[in-house]
């Protein structure tokens, strides 16, 4: 059982580009910290620097109060999931994860033990002699929790564990995934750039972009008090919409050929943004009752929900809207669509931060 | 060119490279770095005194008739040599290509001769031909050839030409057979549609498609005749008679060793290193080509 | 085909057997004359047929040698050509395989400096520094040895790169994965990359087996003793005696004798040898 302390860490290249502008960190024991992020952000730099992988440039990194900026992967004492498994070809699945606790000077009924105790878990027990070219995607993808498992470290690392599976299996291995962290109880960090999965999976999320943080907290924190426009639109299915918004005499704010005003100053001179995700929106009878009329251009039945796609006017992105249940509603409708008050975000358009007004 | 992660060792990388690099310094660089040193110099009569020369023995090469008769020679060597395996190669590999069934006995038939040393080859060949026992010599002199390679210099140059594309022909037939089955049968097909006749589909579709192949080999197979051959020619004619298969290699070897012109013979060395240097650039830059295909 | 032609299909095989035949025909004739004896082929051209002097032409040239010309027994000269065929292709090998892995996993000064100087070993082959590389060995005293006879020619930069070709196409992840378990670059080397190399191994052991066989300059010029022939030079003993004919049917014999080893190499692993052949020229 361990923590991980990262503390202002920084990652430079020999080439100059800085992957990483320096991050801080503290995973307690037993929890599973989700990283998130589009491709490029260094989620994957940071997960590689936790695991030694990748020198770290400034900063400390500490497992259960160590140091261990200096030590070698193979001392760290983690485990970790590759993305295409990286399992060993010309080995079977029993060496596959006896390799690790070998290097380590196991004993050799010991690691039987182990190996057997841990394939009972995954269900790979008829599996152990297959070569992993004789595996299927899943089962390679057993094998390699399972490596990471038998060697009982004090972390595990996910490098998107879960992207090389077809979109079924995805979210089957997700499921097992967190069941099997709660009960094994080790310290975890998970990357992903796949938001339902950090979402399901995350004890706490981290959003990173370019190299920074941009939020940390837990996952209904971060969706409902969203600290940036960027997190804001990469956390949530479908993403959040962005409207822009006039500032009338006053410093009171309006959707641009509305009446209703939404709130009060924010006392910045920036270009104001009005967040709202498409479950809080409805349609509403009349044009009086509307925030927005939207013009329907696009409907996509979901069974369970109707997706809405339209734009409304003075305002220049698509617009999406998420109705319970399915509708009849046609392509070239005029839909009045009202705003839930309760959930309102709003942005500065200058820096993507949010903006604290009253409403 | 290298791995995302690397390991870093003070002195084990060094350890690695070392047998390999210790051996290109003893026995190629520094001999190649020799050879050049040689080829400014003049040594007297008696290895007493050397005498720095400046481009002398050059001079003197390519003021020797003998020299660039030789040269001559080596070039239409190796461009006979070139033609004749791979244009026989390439008839068998159309052959083969044609052919479904028994494809790959035909292919196990073809492919041993790769096993036969040069030399080798030169001898069965010198037998082949022998004036006394020969067996093609005795049916040459069925149809009025009189054939004795001993006495006749293009008879003499004919046979190690045989005997060098003989042993070239299934290297050659490997690579064309697997040129032509990259061919995508769709292509062809489409040919055989658009009405092009199986000889017209070979000359407008497959031969062009082929022809990286065909350069990939043309230089392989020069450099082969340009080098490989010393074998051939050193087991059997001896680079006669009256120097009528002395080649380049040949002739550094001979005045090295036999008429021991240390100078002249360092600088047809450095001459040879050119063209190996020449040819293997364009090989080089032709591997650059097909990795972009 | 795409277009069914009989006539065309016939042609075709009726081509490749004659093509098969020219191919097989000297190896035919040679085997014929190794089974004759001197008085067969007194009469002028050799016969088709095979003679009755098998068994006696191959134990004597095995075990005795040509008298004539005073070459060593042929089993001799067999057994120093495997010892340096084995000698160039487990040395081209091993000292290749490490190097490679040097250039590729691992960062360190002159690390191209060393690429470029193994590159170079490409363009100077044996045959424009005959001279100087004689003397080089004499220098060291490797002259009538089997290390004279091998280790100057196990340098190579094709199987240099061969192997840092196929390490390239190692995926990325299986170090990481080996250095989480623990595993240092040796480790690393043992465990993963020399199993992972087995083919590519195997395939290039037959191509430099044959290569290190049918090496004829080199022992030409490093041999001067009769114990320390190779069967494919020796030959040129039997074919060069000064003004007579040879003895046709021991040089027959010991030319088949001396091809036959690498010919039930690229028979039995013809697979591999076809692999290494076209790897090699990637």
């Amino acid at each position: 059982m361990a923590t991980i302390k990262i503390d202002g860490l920084k990652k430079r290249y020999a080439n100059g580009f800085e992957a990483i502008h320096g991050i801080d960190l503290d995973v307690a024991d037993g929890e599973l910290v989700v990283i998130v992020g589009p491709s490029g952000c260094g989620k994957s730099t940071l997960l590689r620097m936790v695991a030694g992988l990748e020198t770290i440039t400034e900063g400390t990194l500490s497992i259960d109060g160590t140091v261990v900026n200096d030590h070698e992967p193979g001392q760290r004492d983690i485990a970790m999931v590759f993305q295409n498994y990286a399992l060993y070809p010309h080995m079977s699945v029993f060496n596959n994860m006896a390799y690790g606790l070998r290097n380590r000077g196991v004993g050799r009924e010991e690691i039987k033990r182990k190996v057997a105790d841990v394939a009972a878990i995954l269900e790979l027990g008829d599996l152990l002699d297959r070569k992993p070219a004789q595996l299927s995607g899943g089962q390679r993808q057993r094998v390699a929790m399972g490596r990471a498992i038998v060697r009982d470290p004090k972390v595990f690392l996910f490098d998107e564990p879960l992207s090389n599976l077809d979109a079924k299996l995805r979210v089957q291995m997700r499921i097992e995934i967190k069941r099997l962290q709660r009960r094994l109880g080790t310290t975890s960090l998970y990357v992903t750039h796949d938001q339902v999965e950090a979402m399901t999976l995350a004890d706490r999320l981290v959003v990173m972009n370019a190299g920074r943080p941009e939020q940390i907290g837990t996952p209904m924190d971060i969706y409902t008090n969203p600290a940036s426009m960027f997190v804001a639109g990469f956390i949530g299915s479908p993403a959040m919409n962005f409207l822009a918004l006039e500032r009338m005499e006053g410093g009171r704010l309006r959707l641009p050929g509305s009446e209703a005003m939404l709130a009060e100053d924010d006392g910045s001179n920036g270009a104001p943004v009005l967040g709202i995700r498409p479950e809080h929106m409805r349609t509403v009878g009349t044009a009086a009752d509307a925030d927005i009329v939207l013009s329907v251009d696009a409907i996509e039945p979901l069974g369970a929900d109707t997706l809405v796609y339209g734009r409304a006017l003075g305002q220049e992105g698509e617009i999406v809207l998420r109705l319970g249940g399915s509708h009849s509603i046609g392509e070239g409708d005029n839909l009045p669509v009202a705003f839930d008050r309760n959930h309102l975000h709003f942005f500065d358009r200058a820096n993507g931060r949010r903006a604290d007004v009253r409403t | 060119m290298q791995k995302r992660v690397t390991f870093s060792h003070r002195y084990l990388p060094y350890l690695l490279v070392a047998p390999q690099i210790i051996i290109t310094v003893i026995f190629f660089i520094w001999p190649a770095g020799q050879a050049v040193v040689q080829s400014v110099l003049v040594e007297d009569a008696f290895g007493l005194s050397t005498e720095f020369v400046w481009f002398e023995n050059y001079q003197e090469l390519f003021a020797d008739p003998s020299y660039l008769q030789t040269f001559y020679r080596t070039i239409v060597f190796s461009f006979s040599t070139a033609a004749l395996a791979m244009g026989f190669s390439l008839l068998l590999a159309v052959m083969a290509d044609r052919i479904i069934k028994g494809e790959s006995v035909y292919k196990t038939m073809l492919i041993w001769p790769y096993a036969v040393a040069p030399a080798l080859a030169g001898v069965l060949w010198f037998m082949m031909f022998n004036p006394t026992i020969g067996i093609i010599s005795f049916l040459l002199g069925k149809v009025g050839v009189s054939w004795n390679h001993y006495l006749n210099g293009d008879q003499a140059f004919l046979l190690v030409v045989i005997a060098a594309a003989w042993k070239q022909i299934s290297y050659n037939f490997v690579f064309f057979l697997a040129g032509l089955q990259a061919v995508p049968r769709s292509l062809i097909e489409a040919a055989a549609i658009d009405g092009a006749g199986p000889f017209r589909r070979f000359w407008s579709i497959v031969f062009p498609l082929l022809s990286p192949t065909t350069f990939f080999l043309l230089v392989v197979n020069l450099v082969y005749a340009f080098f490989d051959t010393f074998a051939v020619i050193h087991a059997t004619t001896q680079g006669g008679p009256a120097k009528a298969t002395e080649i380049l290699v040949y002739k550094v070897f001979n005045d090295g060793f036999i008429g021991l012109d240390l100078g002249g013979s360092a600088a047809q060395s450095v001459v040879l290193m050119v063209i190996v240097i020449v040819l293997t650039i364009v090989q080089f830059k032709y591997v650059e080509r097909k990795v972009a295909y | 085909m795409v277009e069914n032609r009989p006539f065309l299909t016939l042609l075709s095989h009726l081509i490749m057997i004659a093509g098969v035949a020219i191919v097989a025909l000297p190896v035919w004739i040679a085997f014929v004359i190794s089974t004759m004896d001197a008085t067969d082929l007194l009469g002028g051209v050799a016969p088709l047929w095979p003679g009755d002097q098998f068994l006696e032409n191959y134990a004597t040239i095995l075990f005795q040698g040509e008298q004539a010309s005073s070459a060593p027994p042929v089993l001799l000269m067999m057994t120093n050509s495997l010892i340096m065929a084995l000698g160039i292709a487990i040395g081209k090998i091993v000292i290749s395989i490490i190097s490679a892995y040097a250039i590729v996993y691992f960062r360190f000064p002159f690390r191209m400096f060393f690429f470029w100087m193994i590159f170079m070993t490409l363009m100077l082959p044996v045959e424009v520094r005959i001279m100087p590389t004689f003397k080089v060995i004499a220098d060291l005293n490797m002259l009538n040895s089997y290390a004279g006879l091998t280790i100057p020619l196990i340098a190579s930069a094709t199987a240099t790169f061969l192997f840092r070709q196929f390490f390239l196409t190692v995926p990325e992840e299986l170090l990481e994965a080996a250095r989480i378990d623990g595993a240092g670059p040796v480790k690393f080397f043992i465990d993963i990359l020399l199993p992972l190399s087995r083919t590519n191994i195997a395939a290039l052991f037959v191509i430099l087996f044959i290569y290190g066989w049918n090496q004829y300059l080199w022992p030409l010029i490093v041999t001067t003793e009769d114990s320390y022939y190779t069967v494919v030079m020796g030959v040129q003993r039997m074919v060069a005696v000064p003004d007579a004919d040879p003895i046709w049917h021991y040089v027959m014999t010991t030319a088949l004798l001396g091809m036959l080893p690498p010919a039930l190499v690229v028979l039995f692993m013809q697979k591999l040898f076809v692999k290494g052949l076209v790897e090699q020229e990637k």
